[in-house]
């Protein structure tokens, strides 16, 4: 590998990883399967197996898209494991705050938290156990005792809210 | 043919999200395939909305060791991209590029793609510098058509070009028409000619009227309904250049590369 890649890649790596690396974490609650999983994510994406489309979404995009899956993979077949073990935890706490973000880091995370306090706790919460839980609507309307076509409609008023809340151009 | 509908939105929503039901999502790729820009659009939109919904989950640092073994194992890798797995799940496949047509697509591609590599420095990750080389060319290519064009238009357009109609001759059939416009700066000629579908076993043939000569300016191949554009350089001298002829001629051309051999059907001087 060249040098100029490497580099390159260092430079992605420390763009994306504050997006990507909290996304698995909230997905696995556990900090090392969640490094294990951002690690395959950027092998996958370094040997050109996933597929890239500009005009579907942006490189953020597309690397959440590939981490997200991997999480969700890693937590299905730890979750089915724990299930065969009989020992079911409760679902852990929500990790806290990471002291050492940096102030622009922090800045935006709370402009993104009000942005989600943006919506109803409806369209929040369907689409967060989507997201991170990974449930397909139908799952999340059973979860959430609602009808499915009430789902699709909270997950696409809770995007475009988000999108009005937060435009893109607005991203630091 | 799906055609687009306020309930495909919906989709691309979930689909975004990564959350759509099996069904649904074929039911949204169908329609896809079919393409949509305003579904494109959409999903282009509630994927930008999903990042932030993904920057909503708490902030945390991954320890300094993953940043070095992730590098690492990027240099053992060298790059390889044999045997690579594909994306599994039911979140977004991104969908190989279809084909396209057009120069809008090409110039918006190029955009796209030039805006990400330089936001990026994505000078390694070997599927996007393909795209981009691939972009790169269709723009070149691109460029290289317009100019052409350009170039000709600019010959129908010259301020000081000559214009002629050529007229049937006696031997012609009423149905040939021909104009053509020559450019005395760039010596440069279009000619347009309307049904000149040669009968079988003999070619039209265009000649420049230079003084008291003629030289041959090549077969005139129609396509199916008989016409034919021809852009010529080097037409003739402005000194000597009167015009053209159009000859019928057995197949192939007159068998004297110097004059025509068959009868002349069709002609025009500048200024006649």
């Amino acid at each position: 590998m060249q040098a100029g890649d490497e580099k390159a890649l260092a430079e992605l790596y420390d763009r994306y990883t504050p997006l990507v690396y909290p996304v698995a974490l909230r997905i696995l609650r556990s900090p090392a399967d969640a490094e294990d999983v951002v690690q395959q994510a950027w092998l996958q994406v370094w040997k050109g197996a996933a597929g890239y489309d500009s005009r579907r979404g942006t490189v953020a995009a597309w690397l959440l898209t590939v981490a997200r899956t991997r999480a969700l993979d890693r937590y299905r077949s730890v979750a089915s494991r724990r299930r065969a073990e009989e020992k079911v935890d409760p679902e852990p706490a929500t990790p806290p705050e990471d002291p050492t973000a940096s102030a622009t880091q922090r800045q935006m995370s709370d402009r993104v938290r009000r942005a989600m306090q943006g919506l109803t706790p409806q369209q929040r919460q369907a689409l967060e156990i989507a997201y991170f839980e990974g449930l397909s609507q139908s799952e999340v309307a059973a979860r959430m005792q609602a009808p499915l076509g009430t789902v699709k409609s909270w997950t696409r008023q809770g995007l475009t809210r988000l999108r009005e809340l937060l435009p893109e151009e607005e991203w630091v | 043919m799906s055609e687009h509908r306020d309930e495909h939105l919906d989709l691309c929503a979930g689909y975004a999200l990564g959350s759509l039901d099996a069904a649904d999502r074929q039911r949204l790729e169908a329609h896809l395939a079919e393409g949509c820009p305003e579904c494109e659009r959409a999903l282009a939109d509630f994927s930008g909305a999903t990042v932030v919904l993904a920057a909503s989950a708490p902030q945390a640092q991954p320890s300094p060791a993953l940043r070095a073994r992730v590098l690492a194992a990027v240099h053992g890798e060298g790059g390889a991209r044999e045997g690579a797995a594909p994306v599994r799940g039911r979140v977004i496949e991104m969908r190989p590029r279809r084909q396209t047509v057009g120069f809008a697509w090409v110039w918006a591609a190029a955009a796209a793609a030039l805006t990400i590599a330089t936001a990026v420095s994505w000078n390694a990750a070997s599927r996007l510098r393909e795209e981009l080389a691939s972009t790169r060319g269709k723009l070149v290519q691109a460029q290289r058509e317009l100019d052409e064009e350009r170039r000709w238009a600019a010959v129908l357009n010259a301020p000081d070009a000559r214009v002629t109609e050529l007229s049937m001759t006696p031997a012609g059939v009423a149905a040939l028409r021909a104009r053509a416009t020559y450019d005395p700066r760039t010596r440069s000629a279009v000619l347009s000619f309307e049904n000149v579908t040669a009968p079988s076993g003999k070619d039209y043939q265009l000649w420049a009227l230079q003084g008291a000569g003629v030289a041959s300016l090549g077969l005139i191949k129609a396509d199916a309904s008989g016409r034919a554009v021809l852009r010529l350089e080097n037409v003739g001298d402005p000194q000597t250049l009167a015009g053209f002829a159009v000859s019928l001629e057995p197949a192939g051309g007159s068998p004297n590369p110097a004059a025509p051999t068959g009868p002349v059907v069709m002609a025009g001087k500048f200024g006649a």
